[in-house]
């Protein structure tokens, strides 16, 4: 036979402990989550695709299934104050030397990207700006900035400059190698077209490879020619 | 004494009065939160009223203090056990025993979902592969080392450690954040002439100026979160740069052969998996403009489980992967875009629970309740006879 439950005596041991309980769990699980969402969190990830639509751009709320709020499409906004890559017509060409490859792209406000036929961190990029695109000097101390280097004066920039001659006009190069145990070096070459854009050919990487292509780089800037 | 007044603070807990004044405060909470989902949009109306135990300086209250559903909720779910508690634990009771604890346990679940549960979504192109999720508000700043040709080092700073300020060590590279300003909603405009400087002094945000402005929680508005970061590494500055998520470009920097990349962006999680999108089919009935059909066809790819299938996400009929459910929840870019809604609830399964224990307790209620009227008059007949 069942003992009858004791009403009176039973839940006399409750008022202590039952929401006591409850408080120190529903705290101590808030307190994890809030530590959870302020630790820095390390992801390793494989490259993304170039177009990736959502890649730095961040993709706005999404609107309710089927109602058009007016809002932006989630990926789809272009950047403000950022212009946009140059039209291919009227665009400068260039000739790549014995083993050297392009691909059109290769990332954000790129118009194209260089494979080189040699070992090491080496990346040669192009890239197009409408108009002055902040001027040289603002570009050329954006550029030293990327390798902690200290931003020059217009003086410092002539200094600084060497050119190289090709059919689309001259070229104003510049050569920068980093302070530090492994040296980074960054060539550019800044080119402006008659339709007003700018231009910006980099070579950057590790600075024993960026040597190594030095000589073909100065001779994809001779190249340099209006479409 | 304290004993004494345990037990009379018991009494009051789990009385039948406080259960009204509970419930009835619920009903407020609910016509407030609703009204104020107008101004605040969803998220930010559930968070500070249904989500908060104490609901603090909203317009719609006089800015006067009142008990947050999550406070009321803690009380009720107190006061039901209290009177789940009451129960005689006999054969008899069992349907209310049942009763009880699935409501216990209905209210436990919405703990779980209020507490642990995260909101996010996925948007993908068609054709397009996509192996992260992101959030509707958080934003992170993302300092990503993109030296490998083949993997990219993702170090995620999340938004509440940039609003504290100052230096931030980012563990696993050599590099320290110095947060100079932080912005959660700002106006980014270009520097006009004779304006003062700006704070940084590398990158883009050089010839930029910031406003701040007020932080916005609708559901159609984001808040441009904005933050002047000093970037340091091997005990070299490598200046004050401007990161925002109106910046779209990534802005880069090299230091001992790698190269890094700064981003502000909302905050994403990556996954162990992959989707990508197939087709999505926004079906229209013949003649109209008027939904009839919404869904993505994707396929799920998850080299750990050696996994590649494809599923179809349509309404109402979520995918449940891995601990996410995927619901089909919006569209766009003349329909090559679907955005997925990505709900991580542990608690998931309570409600059902609930339902299951609540039906189950009334059907045994309802039988034991039946066999003792048919038992009465079983006697009564026999007592005429």
């Amino acid at each position: 036979m069942l003992n009858p439950p004791n009403p009176l005596h039973r839940p006399s041991l409750w008022p202590f402990w039952a929401p006591v309980i409850v408080m120190i769990g529903a705290g101590l699980l808030g307190s994890t989550l809030g530590c959870n969402s302020e630790q820095i969190a390390h992801y390793r990830v494989p490259k993304e695709a170039p177009a990736a639509p959502s890649g730095p751009r961040p993709a706005m709320p999404p609107m309710p299934m089927g109602e058009n709020t007016g809002a932006p499409d989630p990926s789809g906004a272009q950047t403000p104050n950022m212009p946009a890559p140059a039209a291919a017509q009227g665009a400068l060409k260039w000739s790549l030397p014995k083993g050297w490859s392009e691909a059109p792209g290769g990332g954000a406000m790129r118009f194209a990207t260089f494979k080189a036929p040699f070992a090491g961190k080496l990346e040669a990029t192009v890239v197009v700006l409408p108009g002055p695109a902040g001027g040289e000097l603002a570009n050329v101390n954006r550029w030293r900035g990327q390798i902690a280097l200290p931003p020059l004066d217009e003086a410092g920039l002539a200094k600084s400059r060497t050119t190289q001659k090709s059919k689309a006009g001259t070229v104003n190069v510049y050569d920068f190698t980093s302070d530090g145990q492994v040296k980074s070096r960054m060539i550019a070459g800044y080119i402006a077209t008659p339709d007003g854009n700018t231009w910006f050919l980099k070579l950057t990487g590790d600075a024993d490879p960026v040597a190594k292509a030095k000589p073909d780089f100065m001779t994809i800037l001779g190249s340099l020619h209006l479409d | 004494m304290i004993k004494t007044y345990a037990s009379q603070l018991w009494t009051f807990m789990k009385s039948l009065k406080l259960t009204i004044v509970l419930l009835s405060l619920l009903m407020i909470l609910v016509v407030l939160c609703t009204l104020a989902q107008v101004e605040m949009g969803t998220v930010g109306a559930v968070n500070a009223y249904m989500r908060s135990f104490i609901v603090w300086n909203q317009p719609l209250l006089l800015r006067i203090p009142f008990p947050g559903a999550a406070l009321v909720g803690l009380l009720l779910t107190i006061n039901l056990a209290g009177r789940t508690l009451e129960l005689k634990r006999t054969w008899a009771k069992a349907g209310m025993w049942l009763v009880h604890t699935g409501l216990v346990v209905l209210f436990a679940g919405e703990f779980v979902a209020g507490m642990m549960q995260v909101d996010t979504n996925m948007s993908i192109e068609v054709g397009q592969t996509v192996n992260y999720v992101q959030s509707y508000k958080n934003m992170e700043l993302a300092v990503i080392d993109v030296t490998d040709p083949n993997w990219d080092e993702v170090y995620s700073v999340p938004d509440t450690l940039l609003a504290r300020g100052g230096a931030i060590t980012i563990p696993g590279t050599p590099i320290t954040l110095n947060v100079k300003r932080y912005f959660p909603n700002a106006e980014l405009s270009n520097l006009a002439p004779g304006a003062p400087p700006s704070l940084a002094t590398a990158g883009v945000g050089t010839g930029a100026s910031v406003i701040e402005r007020p932080v916005v929680s609708a559901d159609n508005e984001m808040n441009q979160t904005s933050a002047f970061v000093e970037v340091a590494a091997g005990g070299r500055s490598y200046g004050t740069w401007l990161t925002s998520v109106a910046i779209g470009a990534p802005q880069s920097f090299m230091h001992e052969g790698h190269t890094y990349v700064l981003t502000m962006r909302l905050r994403r999680q990556y996954l162990p998996y992959a989707f990508t999108l197939k087709q999505f089919r926004h079906d229209v009935y013949p003649g109209t403009d008027i939904p009839k059909n919404f869904s993505s066809l994707v396929q799920v790819v998850n080299p750990s489980q050696k996994e590649s299938r494809e599923v179809l996400i349509y309404m109402n009929q979520p995918l449940r992967y891995e601990g996410k459910t995927f619901y089909q929840a919006s569209f766009g870019k003349n329909d090559t875009l679907s955005v997925l809604s990505v709900v991580e609830n542990p608690g998931w399964l309570l409600p059902y629970v609930s339902c299951v224990l609540v039906a189950l307790g009334l059907l045994v209620h309802f039988a034991i309740v039946l066999r003792r009227s048919l038992k009465r008059r079983q006697d009564k007949q026999g007592e005429l006879t």
